[in-house]
């Protein structure tokens, strides 16, 4: 039987995932005297997509980009933080709270200014002005960390969220398992409010090397927990459907594109679009990369690849810049690897390639006070699904949902939780798992999950109707076999088996939404309709699941103003 | 299979395996010995590189990693 704590932990508000959204969620809330528990699956000082760094924060800081904001909004919609799938009131809400957020970290200790002052730099189109803040987020988790401390949030680390708890239409708890030592525990949480900040659902798809399923961009352990958590327990979910691209070096997976200072360039070392003329500079790189990260596949199916991130012409000073600039944004291996295999980015160019879908900024949908459709739950960070803003996105309205929760929690009563059924249910299915002596490894489903959702919901080839039905068939089937075979030795083993149950629940949604839009628009290509639907410009897919696990789609405007 | 520990530095305080973003390190706690104990399912991201109080860890890229490095053909 699977080990259950006895007591139930009580908190107002529940914090998901101990990211840049979580910890500012948790310092807005605490702060504003709410009692907070932050639950993270390995350790705020090192979690996440944020893990190790940063180094461009979007912002708005009217002493350096005028007074008009709407300027701001229009333009950094035309960046990697803005895009045709978000609302564009909220990227206002966004940008109106950045510069708080800016000064805020800095008086936490995050170098905001390494050189002394504001510097703006990448990820803008030619002829717009600068909005990524480039700055040095090598200590922002430790800062973040002990920021929400000194606020007086309870941090646990090591235990993972499984399901969100409803009653009567609202939050109530949680079921958590704790991973901390050898055997998992189950933990209850009774809570008046949560916020998912769970991340990316990396490890959906297989990547560049798919025998290494952790050689991924973002952080391998972000696998969509957070998009199945909101979808199972009621709440609607925006665009999953529409598969997003990322790009990077090819075979060694690393985010952090835009901080490369170079040239998407062709096997002649020149430029794949018409984005930079002459020297790229530290100030305007090359936005291919953030603007049609794709261009990598599309260029080797249509015979002109393979396409490479072209050094050659930087200068020795450039080179060091970069080297600085990849540590900040954590990512320092990839100069680690340079070193050690001896390679000259002055001399070799890098190939790069497109990367797979991981659902970034596909999710839940929330509001101007990050709430999402099912009360007492907010959602901020990549998982949110009408906003994006990246690492900013998830500062700010983590802290929005902080400072909305605190004052939810004061009207609201806790409910008993220690009654609804899907505890018995879960306890049933983790006791399975663990008391099994033999069975399938999670390796075994998370490798075929990766299969069928290449294979029949693909994103970066077309899809049809027959592959839709057969995909989200053969996913249940898996489901099934997850259930009825999967094994944990220990706690780790158990966490990797939860984040398979939870990728199918992910893939399933993907799919039955590919398959409700019938159209073909992005990356979402359809060979049975090849047409784009103009009837569904500027409208965004709805989904939700109700509790006999229906899937109801519809579309809503996308506001645009 | 990285990180590499380096056995004369370490002095097993378990403080990599406990902040790893992928709980692909664990602490031997019997043995007192550090142990890369998922060594396929590190992320090479150098958490534990950096934050190693002792400066005991290295990095090792597999050679599933590896970066594909070709001169710009300046002929064509």
């Amino acid at each position: 039987m699977i080990k259950v704590k006895n007591e139930i932990v009580q908190c107002d508000f529940l914090v998901v995932g101990g990211g840049m959204g979580g910890l500012e969620a948790a310092i807005a809330a605490a702060g504003a005297g709410a009692n907070v528990v932050i639950a993270e699956k390995h350790n705020t000082l090192r979690s996440g997509c944020g893990a190790n760094g940063n180094d461009h924060f979007v912002c708005y800081i009217p002493e350096r980009h005028g007074d008009d904001i709407e300027l701001a909004v229009r333009e950094v919609g035309n960046t990697l933080d803005g895009g045709p799938w978000v609302d564009v009131d909220m990227t206002r809400v966004l940008l109106r709270h950045t510069k708080e957020v800016v000064e805020r970290w800095e008086s936490y200790g995050i170098n905001m200014r390494p050189t002394g002052k504001y510097v703006f730099e990448g990820h803008s189109l030619p002829g717009q002005q600068l909005y990524h803040l480039k700055f040095d987020g090598k200590k922002q988790k430790s800062c973040l960390t002990k920021a929400a401390k000194d606020a007086g949030a309870h941090i646990m680390n090591h235990l993972l969220i499984n399901e969100i708890l409803v009653k009567d239409g609202r939050v109530a708890g949680a079921i958590g398992v704790d991973v901390s030592e050898e055997e998992p525990e189950m933990v209850l949480f009774q809570c008046k409010a949560a916020i998912l900040c769970a991340g990316l659902a990396m490890r959906l798809y297989p990547q560049q090397n798919p025998t290494y399923m952790f050689n991924i961009p973002g952080c391998p352990a972000d696998v969509g927990s957070g998009h199945a958590m909101a979808l199972r327990a009621g709440a609607k979910l925006v665009n999953i459907d529409i598969p997003n691209v990322h790009a990077g070096p090819k075979y060694f997976m690393r985010g952090g594109k835009g901080t490369w200072i170079g040239i998407s360039s062709t096997i002649d070392g020149k430029p794949v679009t018409p984005y930079v003329v002459g020297k790229p500079s530290r100030a305007t790189g090359d936005v291919t990369a953030d603007v049609w990260p794709s261009v990598y596949f599309d260029k080797m199916m249509d015979g002109s690849g393979p396409v490479f991130m072209n050094c050659t012409d930087l200068d020795n000073e450039d080179v060091e810049y970069m080297r600085w600039a990849f540590e900040s944004e954590g990512i320092s291996s990839i100069f680690d690897y340079f070193d050690q295999r001896g390679i000259d980015i002055r001399k070799d160019m890098i190939e790069f390639g497109a990367y797979n879908s991981d659902l970034n900024n596909t999710g839940v949908e929330i509001n101007e006070r990050a709430e999402s459709s099912l009360r007492g739950l907010y959602a901020a960070g990549n998982q949110v699904g009408n906003v994006r803003g990246n690492l900013a996105g998830a500062a700010v309205f983590g802290m929005i949902a902080g400072r909305s929760a605190a004052e939810y929690v004061k009207t609201v009563e806790h409910q008993e939780v220690s009654d609804l059924p899907v505890i018995a249910e879960k306890e049933k299915l983790f006791s399975a798992i663990w008391d099994r002596e033999e069975g399938a490894h999670w390796k075994e489903p998370a490798s075929t999950l990766q299969q069928i959702m290449n294979d029949y919901i693909p994103a970066m080839t077309p899809r049809t109707e027959n592959l839709f039905r057969v995909g989200i068939k053969y996913l249940n089937d898996l489901k099934k076999l997850c259930h009825e075979e999967m094994v944990a030795e220990n706690s780790h083993e158990f966490m990797r088996c939860l984040e398979v149950l939870d990728q199918i629940d992910i893939g399933e949604a993907v799919a039955v939404t590919g398959r409700h839009r019938k159209e073909s628009r992005g990356r979402h290509q359809r060979l049975d309709y090849k047409f784009t639907d103009l009837t569904l410009n500027n409208k965004f897919m709805r989904v939700h699941k109700d509790a006999d696990g229906t899937f109801h789609m519809e579309y809503r405007p996308r506001r645009m103003k | 299979m990285p990180p590499i520990i380096n056995r004369k530095k370490c002095i097993a305080c378990g403080y990599c395996a406990e902040i790893c973003p992928v709980d692909c390190l664990k602490l031997d706690k019997k043995a007192k010995k550090l142990i890369v104990r998922y060594p396929d399912e590190c992320w090479h991201c150098g958490a534990c590189k950096t934050d190693c109080p002792q400066g005991a860890i290295t990095m090792r890229y597999p050679l599933s990693h590896m970066m594909l490095a070709f001169p710009p053909d300046k002929e064509m």
